[in-house]
């Protein structure tokens, strides 16, 4: 296996051991999503229309970004709890490969989150989930996961060089959220955001699921209003295209953000401050 | 010592250089920001101006008061800190440019129980940090398992690290550190906190791993033990080096004088004070935490000395009084109380 493979899989697993030695992501990988349904299927109870899997995606994929934000942020505090964020560094691995094994543990644990989300809708509020292409639709639950982890790693890398990564978290959980469309269209949000929201990988993953779940309206999705509604396979894929190259994009620059902060933390001197 | 660990001391070396450290007028500035609106800049210097050489094999002691600028020099000497000025090479490798290549030859031992993953075993923990190091996959394994028997941890490997006792911890930590089985091995106060038999444990593991070829500089704030383990010891005060030689080498330092050592109880901080204006008195420790309290006095006149003790001391009360031979500990005082030029 490739060092870097083997560097991710690596801080993968021992993510993955803490979360098994850690009882406490029940909370908000089961509880939470359930609260989350609750609610967006009470807000749109008296809407028409394709919104029963809207309400149920935003619900998910408020509970994954906002698991994969606090772990992005988290992965660097808990090594500063632990005192081996100097360990890590000093070691000759590439920080970002370890904070990117992490990442991925966290999204799987996004997934587990969607998974709950989508049996506690169908189980608990019986709301029709009939998703017209159950590959595609898996694929790009799968994808939006990993452009939501490459977001992720971007902003662990700014909090390197935080004393207290929480702080944004929590700032950065919401704008996120109702930016990249997850509950509302980006369509019925007003003009000036819709710069911010396309820049999103998310953004485009969301209507990816969306075209693949077969509940999209092409007047509130972007490619399916552009290809057309008969186009709806084109539009799934210009979707995924778009956010894949995000996605990437998204790596790049947490690369050289990761160079930049490592030495800014090396110089300053604020890898043990937490 | 186990087979895996089995390296030449001189292995990975980079280049023709034949000191396994160097330090060359090495110094750190940090940057401190207060306030919120109107921020003030203000500059710390941790380390002024280092230089030290270590040979291959060597056990080699930084010794200092808190905030002397040993932990700053080890930092900058293991690519966890990029030095303002001066310059470094470890194994022949340029610490600030050849970042990668003295990461994976050196090997890190930081002190105290903060450092490790708790809530997973000491495989797990083992096996991580193998991985991040690179250390092939066929071998990886089985250094884990020696590395921990060596370290009397295999019995409980599987156990949670958070159930350990300090000294287990400490343990781990050595372990850790020679997980790739490094060239140099730096130790940032591996005793610190443990019991007398825990700590006399670590130290002769240390002195192990040095009959073993392998080259350790070593921080610490125990004079017995630099005596006991350091081969040569740099005396670290305001950032700068202010003495460096072997133990032996360090006491002709204060060969001229004796060390007046009382026992009692009830001394104050200011008798105390009031000894370091008696003519004569070159250094004065005391340990006022204990029941029985410990006070020392340096001092040429030896035990002309004596009367003026009881005068100071006449409203306490004193078990025992000693004249004694100066040692590696009272040269360490003097050193870093500055009085030895």
């Amino acid at each position: 296996m490739p060092q870097t493979l083997r560097v991710i899989y690596s801080a993968f697993r021992l993510a993955m051991l803490h979360w098994m030695a850690d009882p406490q992501w029940v909370i908000p990988n089961v509880i939470a999503p359930f609260v989350f349904t609750f609610v967006a299927l009470t807000l749109f109870k008296e809407a028409s229309g394709p919104f029963g899997l809207y309400a149920v995606l935003g619900g998910g994929m408020m509970g994954m970004w906002g698991n994969t934000l606090y772990s992005s942020g988290f992965a660097i505090e808990f090594e500063k709890w632990q005192g081996t964020l100097e360990e890590v560094v000093a070691a000759p691995s590439n920080l970002l490969h370890v904070i990117a094994g992490r990442s991925v543990s966290n999204a799987l644990f996004g997934l587990t989150n969607m998974v709950a989300i989508l049996l506690i809708a169908s189980l608990v509020f019986r709301v029709p989930l009939g998703v017209a292409n159950p590959i595609l639709f898996t694929l790009s639950m799968v994808l939006t996961l990993l452009s939501v982890s490459a977001l992720g790693l971007i902003f662990a890398s700014a909090f390197v060089l935080t004393r207290s990564a929480q702080v944004f978290t929590n700032g950065l959980e919401f704008p996120i959220y109702v930016v990249s469309g997850s509950m509302f269209p980006v369509a019925l949000l007003p003009f000036w955001v819709h710069p911010a929201a396309y820049i999103l990988g998310p953004t485009w993953g969301i209507d990816a699921i969306r075209i693949a779940g077969g509940q999209a309206n092409a007047s509130l999705t972007f490619w399916l209003d552009v290809v057309g509604q008969e186009n709806a396979f084109l539009a799934f894929w210009l979707d995924v295209g778009v956010m894949l190259l995000i996605t990437l994009a998204y790596v790049a620059i947490a690369t050289f953000l990761f160079k930049k902060v490592e030495t800014k933390a090396r110089r300053d001197g604020t890898l043990v401050e937490a | 010592m186990v087979a895996v660990l089995e390296l030449s001391s001189q292995q990975g070396q980079a280049t023709s250089s034949d000191k396994a450290i160097v330090a060359e007028h090495l110094c750190k500035v940090f940057n401190v920001t207060k306030g919120f609106l109107r921020r003030k800049k203000t500059q710390v210097v941790a380390v002024k101006d280092v230089s030290f050489e270590v040979n291959y094999g060597e056990l080699f002691g930084l010794v200092g008061p808190n905030g002397a600028g040993k932990t700053t020099t080890i930092k900058m000497l293991t690519t966890m800190l990029i030095q303002t000025s001066g310059k470094a090479t470890v194994l022949g490798y340029d610490v600030q440019k050849d970042v990668t290549k003295v990461r994976e030859r050196i090997g890190i031992v930081l002190g105290g129980e903060r450092g490790l993953y708790t809530r997973v075993n000491a495989i797990d923990n083992m096996r991580y940090f193998a991985d991040l190091y690179g250390v092939p996959v066929n071998i990886r394994d089985k250094r884990i398992k020696e590395l921990l028997q060596f370290m009397g941890l295999w019995d409980r490997a599987r156990d949670r690290v958070e159930t350990y006792s300090k000294g287990m911890k400490q343990r781990l930590h050595l372990a850790r550190g020679l997980i790739n089985d490094p060239n140099i091995i730096f130790m940032d106060e591996p005793t610190i906190g443990l019991d007398p038999e825990i700590a006399k444990e670590t130290r002769n593991m240390i002195r192990e791993l040095v009959e073993k070829g392998k080259t350790v500089l070593l921080t610490t704030h125990y004079m017995f033990e630099a005596d006991e383990l350091c081969k040569r010891v740099a005396i670290i005060r305001n950032g700068e080096i202010v003495a460096l030689d072997s133990p032996s080498g360090l006491k002709k330092y204060v060969m001229d004088t004796s060390v007046v050592e009382i026992e009692g109880f009830g001394i104050t901080e200011k008798e105390v004070a009031q000894f370091k204006g008696v003519t004569d008195v070159l250094a004065v420790s005391a340990d006022l935490s204990e029941n029985k309290q410990v006070l020392k006095i340096q001092t040429p006149k030896g035990s002309e000395i004596i009367s003026e003790v009881q005068e100071i001391l006449k409203n306490s009360r004193i078990y025992d009084l000693k004249i004694k031979e100066p040692t590696l500990e009272d040269a360490y005082l003097r050193l870093v109380e500055g009085s030895v030029k």
